[in-house]
């Protein structure tokens, strides 16, 4: 047995242990005390951040919508300061920083004195040449440059991006955003804020003042940033354009362009709009107060409110009618006589003099109210509520932007808890017929119901995103797959609805006689909404038209405006034409631009010899190749 | 009631200079400063509250009554034990289960478990007529708990010092040297499967070695074979290892793999500790803590602080304490006759050489990092308060010296 003395055992190993440790110490202390020395001096190790490239947002045509540009931006290292005096000055003199200002930045870094901190963004380049001397000053400034994002026009569907706050900051955590990341904050900066972003590299700055590297890390520590995708999205920038310079100035409303056959939008215009390039600088009190206004600029008027949709409401009724045989095309129903009696009150028609008795589809033509009056109190309430989810009008459609809003239509249970009773409803579902009363639909909701009926019954998930291009390609399906759902509607419901909708814009008396479309046919239904915002009404447009096969969906809505067949209308009817007049520049695919252009694409044989659509500008230096 | 005669002043003394030292440390870690502006973590008052606390904590202990100390030894344990495994269950916290949190006050079962743990399993093994075999067994199942609890927080390094403090209590219960051979054995096995030669020249030392213990022949068959076949089933082991779970082990091995993740850290300590030359820089003028090249400063990096500041001078000074603070222990160990009282102190010896030796290694570059604190000094509430009362363990025992049984 090999016995031991324990207490010499412990005294043995204290001993080496200890030994070894001041060895060590010894060597790199005092033997190469000097070396460490000159690199704690120039402090020329630390791990950069490299911030990819923000994936940028293109029409379907490949033209710009949203792209980076360079910026210069102010930076301060407070471990540097010398002389915070004098700093504090020559801030508050150039950009208007005041010392409290400075002195709480500078506090809330003090535990991160060597990173460095965003003071300014975006400077002009002419202050950034004039103040280059004076900079000299004050090492502890920097100007560094970046990007910043460019808005090519004024719109509701990009939204914008803006330096990350605390509460973001602390809610994504894991996702190693910096204190100075861009971040999307509405629009589809925001619901596509994961693929735009990229994920940003690092890399080890490790040479000395010399130039000399330092032999410290075995291999250059370097991981490549991951540029951000960029976004195709199905708009088409013409009828996007045009759409916003027909829209009747002074007015407030929104107009939607849809593609039938993919569901995506062509036009998203919502009035009055605003610049989103404003929030790349610092928000003046002004701006700040225009942005405040009681027209609310910033609302987009397509997704984030719900208005009483008025009588493009009626196909819903009336569909509902036909599927539950209630009525079929030739049924009449009630008289009107500019009106109707139920129970002790007289529910009027917006004709005084009365359309007499109509079936479903002259009712639709003339859009009597009269008819729906009768029509609904044939039917159970919660039927027509399922039917009304069914057609997409409650639930949000699931457009690819954040906030969408509910439309809402109530069912008995609602009734039961506000009225406190189910019965004795037939004044209430008289209004819900002609979309009065409770009902709220967001005029995205109707675009794309519309669009379902002009589809044959197929309900798709209106969305602006086609494609991604850059370094990952991926189309719609695979980022997120469309919703899709058939309409509760037989054929022949379908038929008798499109015809109906046919005589709204064809036929005499049609409310919708304005639309007029050489070389198509056009379907739709307007609408004058009653509503608690004004003495107006809404007026609501949405129709359709087919070539050869069906095309476009528009949806005009415009808030206190007046009579939907008068001042909606016309405005859809304007677009309906130039979409016409031009549809085969529309239609035509466009080449795919070399720098997106992946090895598949290489493979299709080059047709025409064409010219690339121009770009509008150079491409920002940022540019990434593909793969 | 301190018995004049039997007190330890010079181990009490060594330890007040400790806590000191690491007050003042966490000062200056705690300090940025800019320019002429000097701001200070809260840190630093904690620290101070936590040394009192230890302090009185000790004092109350050496006037607690010796009989009630040992009763409340098996279900202080058994509650500890109960902690541990449920900590497992509250949120993670930077990946791991580590913390309870209530009221604003962390408490880590792993630290309390450290000291019961040794106390359980002095308890047990300086029981009078055991087979060595039996304590072995004991020592190794009582510690196993823990360790496997703690193992699945994950705190490796933690777990670790487990192991050591068993093994100086073995030897400290004088348990022959083979049976702690064969105790370490796999872990030899492990690294020695590297190479096929190896693998061979340790069996046949370890066999030549057990040999000599006169263990008998079916003993050293069993063991030898247990050991090949450990040495064989590593390298199958290691490619059923995902990669990333490879490069977590080989980056331990070699931060500098990682140069933008552990290994910058590592790198960022010797340049601090190095840069401080002979004399250092001055107290609170520390270039690399005030420009905030190195994280965890008050913590577990608080040893490269000292270093720049304080030089090769402050960092030998240090080491000088920490030397005769050792000495002084185990020169108490020497004078404790209990045999379980000297179990005991060899086990709070090893657990506080090898967090020393570690964690200072760490700090120079010759050890991986494994987020050990160094005793007294590195900022922590639950590990100062362990550490000083376990210091107050041994004083007691001291204290109590001529009181037998």
């Amino acid at each position: 047995m090999i016995k031991s003395i324990p207490s010499m055992v412990f005294r043995i190993s204290l001993g080496v242990l200890m030994l070894l440790l001041v060895g060590i110490l010894f060597r790199l202390q005092v033997v190469k005390g000097a070396y460490y020395e000159r690199i704690a001096e120039s402090n020329f190790v630390r791990i950069r951040r490299i911030v990819a490239t923000r994936g940028e947002i293109y029409d379907h045509k490949y033209r710009p919508i949203v792209v980076n540009v360079p910026s210069h931006n102010l930076y301060l290292i407070s471990g540097k300061i010398r002389n915070i005096q004098a700093l504090s000055v020559f801030l508050q003199l150039h950009f208007g920083i005041t010392r409290e200002e400075l002195v709480s930045l500078v506090f809330q870094q003090r535990f991160k004195t060597y990173e460095e901190l965003l003071l300014v963004d975006n400077l002009p380049y002419e202050t950034v040449l004039a103040l280059s001397e004076k900079m000299n000053n004050y090492p502890e400034l920097v100007i560094r440059s970046g990007t910043t994002r460019n808005y090519l026009y004024p719109n509701h569907f990009t939204g914008y991006v803006g330096r990350i706050d605390e509460k973001e900051y602390q809610l994504y955590r894991d996702e190693d955003y910096s204190l100075n990341s861009y971040i999307g904050k509405t629009g589809l900066e925001r619901f596509y804020e994961v693929l735009l972003r990229g994920k940003d590299g690092k890399e080890i700055v490790q040479v000395d003042a010399r130039g000399k590297s330092l032999e410290l890390f075995r291999d250059e520590g370097y991981i490549d940033p991951l540029n951000g995708l960029s976004l195709v999205l199905s708009i088409d920038n013409d009828l996007q354009s045009y759409a916003n310079e027909v829209f009747p100035p002074g007015l407030k409303g929104c107009i939607i362009v849809s593609d039938i056959k993919t569901g995506g939008i062509l036009a998203y215009v919502s009035k009055p709009d605003y610049d989103p390039n404003i929030f790349m600088q610092r928000i003046t009190p002004e701006i700040w107060q225009s942005l405040n206004v009681p027209e609310k600029p910033l609302m987009d008027r397509i997704i984030h409110a719900s208005y009483p949709p008025g009588s493009v409401y009626k196909p819903i009724t009336g569909s509902k009618g036909l599927e539950t045989g209630v009525i079929n095309r030739h049924t009449l129903l009630a008289s009107c006589v500019g009106g109707l009696q139920i129970g002790n009150r007289f529910f009027k028609c917006w004709l005084a003099g009365g359309h007499g008795q109509t079936n479903i589809i002259d009712a639709l033509r003339v859009s009597c109210d009269v008819f729906f009056y009768d029509l609904i109190n044939r039917m159970n309430l919660d039927d027509m509520y399922n039917h009304a989810v069914a057609c997409g009008m409650v639930n949000k459609t699931g457009i690819d932007l954040p906030n969408e809003r509910n439309g809402f239509y109530p069912n008995i249970q609602y009734y039961k808890d506000k009225l406190g009773r189910s019965t004795g409803l037939n004044g209430y579902k008289a209004n819900l017929a002609i979309g009065q009363g409770e009902v709220l639909t967001t005029p995205l909701q109707m675009n794309t119901f519309y669009a379902a009926v002009a589809r044959d019954g197929l309900w798709i998930q209106p969305h602006l995103l086609q494609q991604t291009v850059g370094r990952g390609k991926l189309s719609r399906e695979q980022v997120q797959p469309l919703e899709k759902h058939r309409l509760p509607w037989s054929p022949s419901t379908l038929q008798i609805i499109h015809d109906a909708l046919w005589a709204v814009c064809n036929a005499p008396g049609g409310t919708g006689r304005a639309i007029n479309v050489p070389g198509a046919t056009s379907y739709g239904k307007t609408g004058s909404a009653e509503n608690f915002m004004g003495r107006q009404t809404h007026a609501w447009f949405t129709g359709y038209i087919v070539t050869d096969k069906p095309e476009i969906v528009i949806t005009v809505f415009m808030e206190n405006a007046g009579g939907g067949g008068g001042v909606s209308a016309p405005v859809a009817n304007k677009i309906f034409n130039y979409y016409i007049g031009n549809i085969e520049e529309i239609k035509k695919p466009a080449p795919i631009p070399p720098q997106f252009r992946t090895a598949e694409d290489e493979e299709e044989p080059p047709d025409e010899v064409e010219e690339p659509v121009a770009e509008e500008q150079a491409p920002a230096p940022e540019e990434e190749t593909a793969p | 009631m301190i018995n004049r005669k039997k007190f330890d002043f010079t181990l009490a003394l060594y330890l007040l200079i400790l806590i000191a030292m690491g007050c003042i440390a966490i000062f200056t870690a705690s300090t940025t400063t800019i320019g002429e502006q000097s701001t200070t973590q809260n840190h630093w008052w904690k620290e101070l509250i936590f040394s009192a606390v230890g302090i009185g904590l000790i004092l109350l202990l050496l006037r607690l009554p010796m009989p009630i100390f040992d009763i409340a030894i098996l279900p202080a344990f058994l509650l500890n034990m109960l902690a541990l495994f449920l900590v497992l269950f509250t949120p993670p916290v930077n990946g791991s289960h580590r913390w309870f949190s209530f009221l604003g006050i962390n408490y880590q079962p792993s630290e309390s478990a450290k000291l019961l743990t040794i106390l359980m399993v002095a308890r047990l093994i300086s029981k009078d007529h055991l087979s060595e075999f039996k304590q072995l067994l004991y020592g190794f199942g009582i510690t196993i708990v823990p360790v496997i609890l703690i193992l699945i927080e994950p705190d490796i390094g933690t777990a670790v010092v487990f192991i050591f403090s068993l093994l100086a209590m073995l030897v400290a219960a004088e348990v022959p040297l083979f049976y702690i051979l064969l105790l370490i054995s796999p872990v030899i096995s492990t690294v020695a499967s590297l190479h096929w030669i190896a693998i061979v020249a340790w069996i046949l030392l370890l066999a030549f070695l057990l040999l000599k213990a006169r263990l008998s022949w079916v003993a050293i068959t069993i063991s030898s074979i247990a050991n090949i076949f450990v040495a064989l089933i590593m390298p199958v082991f290691w490619n059923t290892l995902k990669d990333y779970q490879q490069n977590r082990i080989l980056t331990f091995i070699d931060p500098l793999r990682d140069p933008l993740g552990a290994g910058y850290q590592i790198i960022q300590a010797k340049i601090a500790v190095g840069s401080g030359a002979i004399i250092g820089k001055g107290w609170l003028q520390g270039t690399q803590k005030n420009m905030n090249f190195l994280p965890e400063h008050h913590t577990d990096f608080i040893f490269s602080v000292i270093g720049e500041e304080f030089g090769f001078i402050g960092a030998l000074l240090l080491i000088t304490v920490f030397t005769l603070f050792f000495w002084r222990i185990i020169t108490a160990y020497t004078e404790i006759k209990v045999k379980e009282r000297k179990i005991a102190t060899a086990g709070i010896l090893a657990y506080l050489m090898f967090q020393t030796f570690i964690n200072i290694g760490m700090n120079i570059g010759l050890v991986p990092a494994t987020g050990i604190p160094l005793p007294f000094i590195s900022y922590g509430g639950s590990n100062l308060l362990i550490n000083t009362l376990s210091v107050g363990v041994i004083l007691k025992y001291m204290n109590e010296r001529g009181f037998m049984k």
